[in-house]
């Protein structure tokens, strides 16, 4: 188990026997295809339950990939945010990764790691790490009043909706990963 | 057509953010849809649907959202179960150990171990049941509920 929040490619091994892939019926191998990695272990554990994976794989590529809207880099760093609130080593170590090469800020991810989420941000990257924190850690607090942060950086609807959709899948994403098995050194 | 988080948040179907969500078709399908098969499948297999319900209304009530709730407070109804008899002494003992995961899930994820998952296996959950109570628990909508709300709170404004 590694627990170190990292830039660097972590590994994720399952608590129960992923399905072997050699096995797999039709359906478990054209929903892993629908898949980011299909052959990962996270994957092939989720596989378990078909059904669920069905809809849980294009709703993940939509919500992080869907075109317009919320800028890429903005759902990454959104996503990091709730990673680092949950612990998910293994998520905030992909989508740090994702967020540096979409953005070329490593430094930005450093600081949220060593200095914490109030570390020295502009005010776009400001806005959207409080509005992901509050989401995560008081579901029902949120108001309009947060959201005038983000319409201060001039977030539109769209954007806004999307941002919402961002913080709620790592929501997901992270207690599928912290549930089912855990980060090992890569 | 409304879906349960339109619902849920309280969007007429001709809103401004019931029109807005359907700018992103996929992302109202495969909500709708991960609902369906998690709490309502066609073949729900070693985890009932009264035990999927429960689930999703311990993970509504951990977070405080009353539209979800009721909304699973009444289905557990429908199912013939009593969704207040949920912690009485008598509540058999799977449904107990589903419950005690769900909770640890939903409120402390980081401190899941293979022992927590040992326990769901007594309780006689095969891994598809595994994977099944992992993503009722980690299904988003509290937070997307939540958010849509707030969202119409600022254009209705």
């Amino acid at each position: 188990m590694t627990r170190r929040f990292t830039l660097e490619p972590v590994d994720w091994a399952a608590w129960m026997p992923p399905v072997d892939p050699a096995t797999a019926t039709p359906r478990q191998r054209a929903a892993l295809e629908a898949s980011p990695q299909r052959d990962s272990a996270y994957f092939l554990t989720l596989a378990h339950d078909v059904d669920s994976l069905e809809q849980r794989s294009p709703l993940f590529h939509a919500v992080m990939y869907a075109p317009r809207g919320l800028p890429r880099a903005d759902r990454e760093l959104a996503t990091v945010v709730v990673s680092i609130i949950n612990g998910c080593v293994y998520c905030s170590s992909v989508h740090a990764r994702r967020f540096a090469e979409l953005t070329k800020q490593p430094e930005i991810i450093r600081r949220l790691y060593d200095e914490g989420l109030g570390t020295q941000l502009e005010p776009r990257q400001r806005a959207i790490v409080d509005f992901a924190a509050r989401l995560t850690r008081e579901p029902q607090a949120v108001a309009a009043a947060d959201l005038q942060p983000l319409r201060a950086v001039g977030m539109d609807d769209l954007q806004i909706h999307d941002l919402i959709h961002a913080v709620a899948m790592f929501a997901n994403a992270n207690r599928l990963m912290q549930t089912l098995g855990e980060p090992v050194s890569g | 057509m409304s879906d349960l988080v339109d619902t849920a948040a309280g969007l007429a179907a001709d809103s401004p953010v019931a029109l807005l969500r359907r700018q992103r078709e996929a992302f109202v399908r495969y909500t709708q849809g991960s609902h369906d098969v998690l709490i309502t499948p066609a073949d729900p297999g070693g985890l009932s649907l009264i035990e999927r319900a429960a689930a999703a209304l311990r993970v509504a009530a951990i977070g405080r959202d009353n539209a979800l709730t009721a909304h699973y407070r009444a289905l557990l109804r429908a199912l013939g179960a009593d969704p207040d008899a949920l912690d009485a002494p008598d509540v058999p003992p799977r449904l107990a150990a589903i419950l005690r995961h769900v909770t640890l899930i939903a409120t402390a994820p980081g401190t899941v171990t293979p022992a927590n998952l040992d326990a769901l296996r007594i309780a006689g959950a095969g891994p598809r049941d595994i994977v099944a109570i992992a993503q009722i628990v980690a299904f988003y909508q509290v937070r997307l509920v939540a958010g849509m709300r707030a969202l119409a709170a600022d254009l209705h404004a």
